[in-house]
Formats: C-alpha cells, structure tokens, sequence
C-alpha cells in the first residue's frame, strides 16, 4: 500500500480522538450505572465497578411514593408537547416553506427570537399567573411553556428538512392522478418522516430533560416530572443518603431516551430522498 | 384521440406577463415543441396545460372541451419531468405501477403494463431497485415508463433530456422519437435546444418573451422564419446578421450591395427603420482564387477561426461594418458581437477545404438565399414574396 505510513497514522489519530471523546461521554453515564448497582453499604468503597451487584436502588425507587407517578407525568407530558409542537411546526414550517404570503420571514425570526429568550426570566411571573388561572402544578401547565419553547427548534429544523423536499415531487404525483391528500400522504410524508422524527426527537429530550419549569411550577404528583422529583429522593429511610437511588431513578430516564435514539435512528438516515432528482 | 386548442391564453405573475395570448392548435397523434431562451414561458405553459399552473385568462380546450377547471389528475395527461421527480422510496416497479394504483386498475392488469413498459424501455432487470441507483438514462426511462404505463391521451415532456450527458441525450432523442411514433400519442415537449426540437418536432412554437413567435415545421421555420428573432434561433450555428440599407434599388451591405427584385424594392424602400439581412452559414461558400461565381457577392478575409468536425468545417472570418450602423439583435439569441463595429461571419464550407487559420479566404454569398428583416420590430421583409 503506498499510502501506508499516511494512511495508519491518519487511522490512529482518528481512533484515538474518538475513544477520548466517547470515554469522556460515557465514564459519568457507567459511573452513575455503577453507583445504581451498588448496595448501599458499598456505595462508599471507592471502586469503579460495584463489588457486588444488586438491583436493591431500583426496588427502592419503584416502591417509592412519588417515582412511579412522576414516571408516567414525564412521560406523557413529554410525549403530549412532541405531538402538538411538532404537528405546529409541520404546518409552519410547510407554509413557510411552499406558501407565498408576506411575513414569512418574520415568522422564522420570531421563533429564532423565542429560542433565544431566556426561560428564567419568564419563570416568577408565569408561578404566579399559573396559580391564579388554575394551571399551577397540572400537565397542561408544563406542556405548554414546552410547546413554547420547543416550537421554534421543531419549526427550524422541519423547514431546513421540507426545503429539500424536491417538490417536483408533489407535481407529479398529482399529475398521475392523485389528490392533494393523497399526494402529501403517498409521496411527502414517506419523504418527510425522517425529518419530523429527528425533530420529535429533539423536542422529547428537551421536555423529557428539563428541570426548571418542572421543578417550580409542580408541587405534587400531580404533574411533577422525574428530574424535579429526584431532587425529593429521601432514601429509603432517613439515616441513608439517597445516593444509590438517585443513579437508579437517573439510569431508569436515561433508558427510555437511548432507546428512542435507538429505535430512530435508521430512520433518520439522511440520504433517503438520494435519487429522486437528477444525480 | 386528443386535440389541443389554445385560445388566448394569458398567464400573468404579480402583474408580469408570463404567457401572453397564446393561440393554437395541436393536432391528434402530434410531436409537438415548444421551444424558447429560458425565461420565454414555454414551461408555464406546459404547466397550464396539465393543471398545475391556473390559467389567468382565455381558456384550453381538450377534445373541445374546456378544461380550464379541471384537476390535473383528471385530465388524463402524463408528465416527465425535467428532474425526473421519481419517488425515491419506491422501486422502479412501484414508480410505474403508481398512476395505475391510484386509477385502481386491477392487480393483474398493473403488472401486465408495468411489465409491457418495461420491455419497451428495457428495465424489465432493473424493475426492483431504487431510483438512487440508477443511472441518468435509466432514471429517464423510468419517468417515460411512469407516463406511458397510464396510456394516457397526451404526453407532457418537460426538458426531459436536459441532464444527460451529450451522448445520451443524442441516444434518447431517437428513443423517444421511435416511442412516440410508435404510441401514437399527442405529445408535447419543452426544450430550450432548438437542435431537439427541429429533430423531434412534427410542429414547432418559438417563444420568446411569452410570446409566440412563430408556429411551424421545422422545414418552415428554417427556410421561412418569420422574424429575425427566429431566424437567429433556429439553426445551429446562428444565422449571419448584417446592417443593411437600400440604395438605388441595391441592397447595401458592409461586405457589397446585392441586385433585388423589383417588389422586393417597394416593400424595402416603405419601411421606415434600418434594415438587417441575414443568411445561414450553409450559404456562404468557399471559393478558390482564379474562379469566379456569376451574380455571387464575393468576401474576402482571414480565417480566424476554423472548425474541422469531420463532416463539416466551420470558417469564421472578421468583416468590419464601415459606415454602417449597428443594429440590435434580440439578447437572447447570445450573438452580441464580441468587438465594437466588427462582425464575425461564420460560413459552413466543404470539409475538404484545406483551410488553416490565418489564411486568406474568398467566399461567395449566394444572393436568393439573403433574407430582409425590419432591424427594428425584427419582421422578416423577405418573407412573402418567397412563398
């Protein structure tokens, strides 16, 4: 091979650089796996990997008063903002895209403008406006600031994705007999799917990870998702750190999202509209 | 059977005229083009016509009936796109089996056609894969595939060889010339190469500007072009433009002055603007030294430039145009002249010709093949008196 010495050395830099950045990714995630499955005596023994492994932590955190329903607050809260922001966005960001209306670009730099406003700054006043009009620690009063702040994402990154729709497409589809509907659901959505997916996606990490509408504006197991509800994590009793179920309850949120990421990601291949159009 | 008729259609954009009152006729069983510069609207009205673009004004009628209002999908017409627009997460089988699914045709009778299509088009090994995996060429095929499957009553092309390479573009012009005399079918096709459209056409419309310039065979539009517009359009390479004027019943030109008929005199000494005179390339002839061609006007110059392609070769030659005016062609047409008050005449001589650049040529203009144009409104002045 001619290319040898070049080659190999380019080949090592390239694995090395990416063992460093996954290990740096990963070694809190095994840790916090460790931890989950350490007993609790052993949490302190200063071992990477748990001497013995037990599933005690996950027994705690599932008979616990408050992680089993704000599992289930987490997720449909979650899921519910996805459904509606994304199914928002797809709309804006079709009109933005194949619509002729003024405003257009307005619209785009509105939701640029939203993404950038700081949540923080709008917390103390929504505490108090959701407790006077009854939205205070119920679901829609989380999922909406999470549509609100997740719209502008899914609309950015659906219009970036419809843009390289080729439309011809639709065209033609029309021209071999289809109706309007017809031809957005045989010919666009096949070709949008991958889109509205990574966009599903990224608005669930963001209502699935956020912490501090949930923690301010829940107060009981009524709405309280997972990252608001471990901050109460007790223990089991009161003489133990809760530690050990802490890394359990985060590796049991951890789960559902990789698995997601998982199951996805072949549909997000980019790629897939290769082909329709001249080459 | 299908007939077209256009009558007066009008499409305007935001108060720009795309289409200007487009009128005629396509006959049944038809091969025709519509071609024009980019920008002349052919595409608008090709879209007009299957249903994708509305029709602002005046009306198109199918068979004699209006269809104006009708949905595409129920016009009947097949399209090919310029991009191909295959859909790219189905097989080639799928794509063609696509309009008949939606007409809910039998399973039995879709793979009859999809297969038949597929032999006609040669895809028959490739009726599993993706389109990302084809070839151009086959992609091609398959949008041909997609359009004849439906057997539809008119056939919309839409620069459908733009994006193959020059030798497969040669390839499938004979393709799809030998399938629609084959078929039968009304056909309509839009391209921007005038070299497709003479070789495909029965019938040819020359757009510019939203404007149809002129309707005819390719015969017609080459030996009697209605403007100076289409002359220089059509005919590869242009048409030789030159300022001309009359003169005691004597055309003048930079390169002499020609004898002209006595009407031909009338008309030329009522218009009131400059003149142009064009003539082909085909007609200037090389002549050798010692021999003189009666009634022939005589140029000398310089091969600057020679192209030897076998079968032809190609002279071009600097004349300067003395104390004539410059005279405006259409910008469309590219034939700007590259220097101030000098034009470059190009004469298509025999191949045989031992010709090097920088020699010095005699070439003779054949005088009954030099046509008149108003340089102003472009009118073709020649133009009755030889029909």
């Amino acid at each position: 091979m001619e290319s040898g010495g070049k080659g190999s050395l380019e080949r090592l830099f390239w694995g090395a650089g990416s063992i460093v950045v996954v290990a740096y990714a990963l070694i809190p995630v095994a840790w916090i796996i460790s931890l989950s499955l350490k007993r609790t005596a052993d949490l302190s023994d200063q071992r990477f990997l748990p001497s013995v492994v037990s599933f005690e932590n996950y027994g705690v955190v599932f008979h616990d008063p408050q992680f089993p329903p704000a599992l289930w607050n987490s997720m449909s809260i979650a899921g519910l903002s996805t459904l509606i922001a994304v199914l928002l966005a797809m709309f804006v960001a079709y009109a933005v895209v194949r619509l002729e209306f003024p405003g257009r670009r307005l619209i785009m730099a509105a939701a640029l403008a939203i993404a950038m406003f700081p949540p923080v700054s709008i917390i103390g006043p929504l505490f108090n406006l959701w407790r006077s009009v009854g939205l205070y620690d119920t679901w829609a009063g989380l999922i909406l600031p999470y549509i609100t702040f997740a719209l502008p994402l899914a609309i950015w990154v659906l219009a970036a994705f419809f843009r390289q729709i080729p439309w011809d497409l639709e065209k033609a589809a029309r021209v071999d007999g289809a109706t309007p509907l017809q031809a957005f659901a045989r010919v666009i959505v096949p070709l949008a799917a991958p889109g509205v997916f990574t966009a599903s996606i990224l608005v669930f990490i963001f209502a699935w990870n956020d912490f501090l509408f949930a923690i301010t504006l829940t107060s009981s197991n009524d709405a309280r998702t997972v990252p608001a509800a471990i901050a109460f994590f007790t223990g089991s009793s009161r003489f133990e750190q809760p530690t050990g179920a802490i890394a359990a309850a985060s590796v049991v949120v951890t789960v559902p999202i990789i698995l997601l990421v998982l199951m996805f990601q072949r549909r997000i291949v980019a790629g897939l509209t290769a082909g329709a159009v001249k080459g | 059977m299908a007939k077209i008729e256009l009558r007066g259609v009008t499409k305007r954009f935001h108060g720009s005229e795309a289409v200007k009152e487009a009128s005629f006729t396509i006959h049944d069983g038809e091969f025709f083009i519509l071609v024009g510069p980019s920008g002349c609207g052919k595409s608008t009205l090709l879209n007009m016509i299957v249903g994708l673009e509305e029709i602002t004004e005046g009306e198109i009628r199918l068979d004699g009936v209006r269809i104006n209002d009708v949905d595409p999908k129920d016009r009947n017409m097949a399209m090919v796109f310029q991009s191909y627009a295959l859909y790219p997460h189905l097989s080639v089988r799928e794509n063609m089996a696509f309009p008949l699914k939606l007409a809910k045709l039998p399973r039995a009778e879709i793979d009859r056609r999809v297969a038949q299509a597929a032999e006609i088009l040669e895809l028959a090994e490739f009726l599993a894969r993706k389109p990302a995996v084809l070839s151009g060429g086959q992609r091609q095929r398959v949008a041909m595939g997609r359009a004849i499957v439906r057997e539809p009553k008119v056939f919309l092309l839409d620069e459908p060889l733009s994006n193959l390479d020059a030798k497969l573009r040669g390839q499938m012009r004979t393709e799809i010339a030998r399938l629609q005399r084959r078929l039968g079918t009304t056909t309509i096709y839009v391209t921007h190469d005038q070299t497709e459209a003479m070789t495909l056409g029965d019938r040819i419309a020359v757009l510019r500007r939203g404007e149809v310039q002129q309707i005819g065979t390719p015969q017609e539009l080459y030996m009697q072009p209605r403007n100076l517009f289409v002359a220089g359009f059509i005919g590869s390479p242009a048409m030789n433009f030159l300022p001309a004027r009359m003169i005691d019943n004597r055309l003048e030109l930079p390169i002499g002055s020609l004898e002209i008929s006595e009407p031909m005199c009338r008309r030329l000494e009522a218009t009131p603007g400059p003149l142009a005179a064009g003539f082909r390339p085909d007609h200037l002839q090389i002549v050798l030294s010692d021999s003189r061609q009666e009634g022939g006007l005589h140029i000398r110059g310089k091969a600057e430039v020679v192209e030897w392609l076998g079968a032809d070769l190609f002279i071009h030659s600097d004349i300067t145009l003395g104390e004539f005016q410059e005279i405006a062609l259409p910008e469309e047409l590219g034939l700007a002249p590259e220097k101030q008050h000098r034009r470059t005449l190009v004469a298509r001589v025999d191949p045989a010709t031992r010709v090097r650049e920088g020699d010095t040529v005699s070439l003779c203009l054949d005088p009954r093949h030099v046509l008149v144009f108003d340089a102003v409104s472009g009118e073709n002045m020649s133009l009755e008196l030889t029909h």
